[in-house]
């Protein structure tokens, strides 16, 4: 196989207000010939302005160095004056983002979009357009395409967004195609469709691809060789079989041991067993922990959810007379009945849209429900924001988002327990302390504010906020979704060790199956609002008995070593 | 490779390093990079202190009757009065030294200026705050009434409250206040009903804390940057709005002599000549808000997240 492109020592330079800041740092590659070349690292690695850098499109702000090279086909590109870098921009390379809600103009139907693409770089009729926007749209196996042309974005699902984006990328038969994580934002099982048809399209056209993401799995079944990028650099690369199979760098290694599907249930993940900000101290805290006791400590109870859509007044007289639409409901939760016992670990699973956010913001007290009731400790979860018990606390997705930005970490720990008399305004410092220390958090530094502190620390300071409450079940909501793989082992492990020695209640929410199977004793698996299986982690795993349940785990992506 | 050595090299990425200095001087790096922005604030720095220091550095009271010329009336700038007194912008109708009437008129506009503003503020960030955080129909009651209100020229508002008060300082700032809390109640809402959907706020109503603690710790406080972006405009749109009222003799009393009662003094005399009564009160005024203005632009720009770079 010859080589498309070549880059080397290509340096991507970004000066901002505080200097420097080296993104790229002299990175060298090759991509073959239809090939697909994964690009893999954490958050801030420098992946996806490599591909930037690649098309030519860095903010203001950001440059490619001099003495960098980037050959495609043999042509030097670095350099090359604006007009000459858009004409190879969408005809030669073409770039597919993560997120397709963001990358198609919603006010524009399908067709235009198309015909923009097409016409930025030839002539073509109205009727010309028509006919290769149909046969773009088939080749990424769209059903229907002379209907679909006339329809907006907002009428495709996610999967169908990504699909047109790369019929856009493909337009021109492009030789090198970038996608930047773009499956990341799918749910697996349209994810698993998506690579399996990005596979068979790259060759049947013949590009090459180059595969940006994070997430080591997808990479390894899509990609032929990979590069493992870090801080700027590439420090491994070759086939998947030898860079996955038999990692030479710590940091390759690193990153397979913090996988939760390659260690063995309920251990802790290899990667972070020793905590730069310290070890994790509960002191006499576990002597606060519930005994472990059988039968339904958290009760659920047909609960139903349905979302009215606000139709309001003229909406309402309207509709009355046959002219505005039907009031539209979303039954977002349909029957929910689950139990979970004390000291238990229960992992909700489902995809976006099954209900399982909101189910887990029922019991949590923060939506009423429409019908049905949760009882926990036999005591009724009070309707109502504020009448809400302390009893139940929740552990958001976003750390970046579930702290107060203008508030210090001890106020956003000590607010809780001070309002609910669990501390006094006196004893709140050695109060909160203790709780920090129980999640690795240097009580020295919590007068400082979020953003000071990564992700994997603002996490763990939201548990801390929730363990300080004291409550009887806490509601995890994706809690590790948006964490790098190491930070996010980081994180599981803190919740395992939590959980041995304070015997937590958890009702864990996770579209992740290798997390849950790693973390929870029972899963229950919801889909279109109702739950359709409920068994043990291991029996659900090894035998399935419902066929969503088989889709769901057949798609997941697995390590392909 | 140990294991040490392995969890050494993805500890370090993953922890960031120390943190930065405050955003607090940060603020101001970023603020002072703006030559014209930084001039401004030199400006009305001086200003402020001119005014708040006015009776050590006026070279006369222009409230002492006694202190005053008739003789010197309307005398041009630079002239050298009877008693040894050098008049540098000239005198108005009553032998008033008009640099000494132009200090104490920035006094009086600059305090009729922070203090209307002020109140709007307090008001306008409490109401809107509550608005948004409570919903349903109080919410819509005082978004609407804004609204109506909003749809009327500032002027006509404040001219229509001051015309029924009467004159005087405390009904100037009520009139003052009225035309212009509703920009106010409006920047509040808007900034805190995005607040209110985000996380952090979801998460204090969880604990649960009161609706009292989430609004005034946690909603309030993010909502303050567009607030006092529009502060900074509005305290500047208060003093022409005063100015603009006492020119039309519904703002202040004779008594305390603004810079809009200035420039309407000097009015008459435009024509014949004596320009300097009118045209200094009317730079002093321009120079004012135009350094208010400038720097309250650079402090949205470093404000406005869409804007920064």
């Amino acid at each position: 196989m010859t080589e498309l492109l070549k880059v080397e020592n290509l340096r991507t330079y970004f000066e901002t207000e505080r200097g420097t800041v080296k993104s790229v740092d002299g990175i060298s590659f090759e991509v073959r010939k239809g090939e697909i070349f994964g690009l893999v690292g954490e958050s801030g690695s420098g992946k996806s302005i490599t591909g930037f850098s690649l098309i030519g499109l860095l903010d203001a702000n950001g440059k490619v160095q001099p003495g960098s090279s980037i050959k495609l086909a043999g042509r030097e590109i670095v350099g090359l004056p604006d007009q000459e870098l858009r004409r190879i921009r969408g005809r030669e390379i073409a770039m597919v983002f993560q997120d397709p809600m963001m990358t198609l103009n919603p006010v524009l139907k399908i067709v235009d979009q198309i015909a923009m693409a097409i016409r930025a770089h030839e002539k073509a009729s109205d009727q010309e357009v028509r006919r290769r926007a149909v046969e773009a749209l088939a080749r990424v196996r769209i059903v229907e395409p002379e209907k679909k042309i006339d329809q907006y974005p907002h009428q495709f699902s996610g999967g169908m967004r990504q699909r047109v984006a790369i019929a856009i990328a493909l337009l021109h038969k492009p030789k090198l195609v970038i996608a930047d994580e773009p499956t990341t934002a799918l749910d697996v099982s349209v994810q698993a469709d998506i690579l399996k048809e990005m596979k068979a399209l790259v060759a049947e056209l013949g590009v090459s691809m180059i595969w940006i993401s994070h997430d080591l799995a997808t990479v390894s079944q899509i990609s032929q060789r990979i590069a493992v990028m870090r801080r700027g650099e590439i420090v491994e690369t070759g086939t998947v079989a030898e860079v996955l199979g038999q990692p030479q760098h710590p940091y390759t290694q690193g990153l397979l041991d913090a996988l939760p599907s390659r260690a063995r249930p309920g251990e802790l993940l290899a990667s972070a067993t020793t905590e730069s900000s310290g070890p994790i101290v509960l002191d006499d805290l576990a002597k606060t922990a519930p005994k472990a006791a059988d039968g339904a400590f958290v009760q659920v109870d047909d609960v139903d959810m349905v979302f009215e859509r606000a139709v309001g007044r003229v909406g309402r007289f309207t509709q009355k007379f046959g002219i505005g639409q039907p009031s539209h409901a979303v039954h977002a939760v349909k029957g929910a009945k689950l139990t979970i016992a004390q000291g238990e670990v229960l992992g909700l699973v489902g995809e976006s849209g099954s209900g399982k956010s909101t189910l887990g913001r029922i019991i949590c007290g923060i939506y009423t429900p429409t019908a049905g009731n949760v009882t926990v400790g036999g005591r009724k979860v009070r309707e109502g924001q504020r009448k809400l018990g302390t009893g139940v606390q929740m552990i958001f997705q976003d750390p970046y988002a579930s702290l107060d930005p203008r508030r210090t970490i001890f106020q956003s720990v000590a607010d809780g327990p001070l309002a609910h008399g669990l501390t006094t305004r006196r004893d709140a410092r050695a109060y909160v302390n203790r709780w920090l220390k129980a999640v690795a958090f240097d009580p020295a530094l919590a007068d400082r504010y979020p953003h000071q502190f990564s992700g994997g620390q603002r996490q763990r300071i939201a548990i801390a906020r929730a363990l300080a409450m004291q409550p009887e079940l806490i509601v995890c909501d994706e809690p590790v979704a948006s964490l790098d793989v190491s930070i996010q082992a980081q994180v599981i492990n803190l919740l395992i060790e939590l959980r041995r020695t304070l015997n937590l209640t958890l009702l864990f929410i996770s579209h992740d199956l290798s997390v849950v199977r790693h973390l929870c004793d029972r899963v229950v698996v919801m889909h279109h609002g109702k739950i359709v299986e409920e068994a043990n982690v291991a029996q659900l795993f090894e035998a399935p008995q419902q066929p969503y349940t088989k889709m769901l785990l057949d798609a997941v992506p697995k390590l392909a070593v | 490779m140990g294991d040490a050595d392995m969890s050494d090299v993805i500890i370090k990425d993953n922890f960031e390093s120390a943190p930065p200095a405050s955003a607090w001087r940060d603020f101001w790096r970023v603020f002072f990079r703006n030559k014209v922005a930084t001039i401004a604030l030199g400006v009305v720095l001086v200003i402020v202190l001119v005014a708040i220091f006015a009776p050590f550095i006026t070279p006369q009271d222009p409230y002492d009757l006694r202190s005053l010329v008739l003789r010197d009336a309307r005398r041009p700038p630079g002239f050298v009065g009877a008693n040894g007194m050098h008049y540098l912008l000239g005198t108005d109708s009553q032998g008033r030294d008009l640099l000494s009437a132009i200090i104490y008129g920035l006094r009086i506009s600059l305090e009729m200026g922070l203090i209307a503003g002020a109140v709007a503020f307090t008001i306008g960030a409490i109401v809107g705050c509550f608005a948004a955080y409570a919903g349903g129909r109080f919410e819509t009651f005082i978004m609407r009434l804004v609204d109506v209100q909003l749809s009327f020229p500032a002027i006509l508002l404040a001219f229509v409250v001051a015309a029924l008060l009467g004159q005087g300082k405390g009904q100037l700032i009520l009139a003052l206040v009225f035309a212009q809390y509703a920009y106010f109640v409006r920047t509040a809402h808007g900034a805190a009903s995005a607040e209110r959907q985000k996380d952090y706020v979801q998460a204090a109503l969880s604990i649960p804390m009161s609706g009292w603690f989430v609004i005034t710790r946690h909603i309030l406080p993010n909502s303050l940057p567009p607030l006092i972006v529009v502060a900074t405009v509005q305290v500047a749109a208060a003093i022409s709005l005063e100015a603009t009222l006492s020119f039309l003799g519904v703002g202040l009393p004779p008594t305390e002599p603004s810079l809009g009662m200035l420039i309407s003094n000097g009015f008459q005399y435009l024509l014949s000549g004596r320009y300097w009564i009118s045209i200094y009160p009317g730079v002093a005024l321009i120079i004012l808000i135009m350094a208010i203005n400038l720097v309250g632009d650079q402090v949205r720009d470093q404000l406005n997240p869409r804007l920064r770079k």
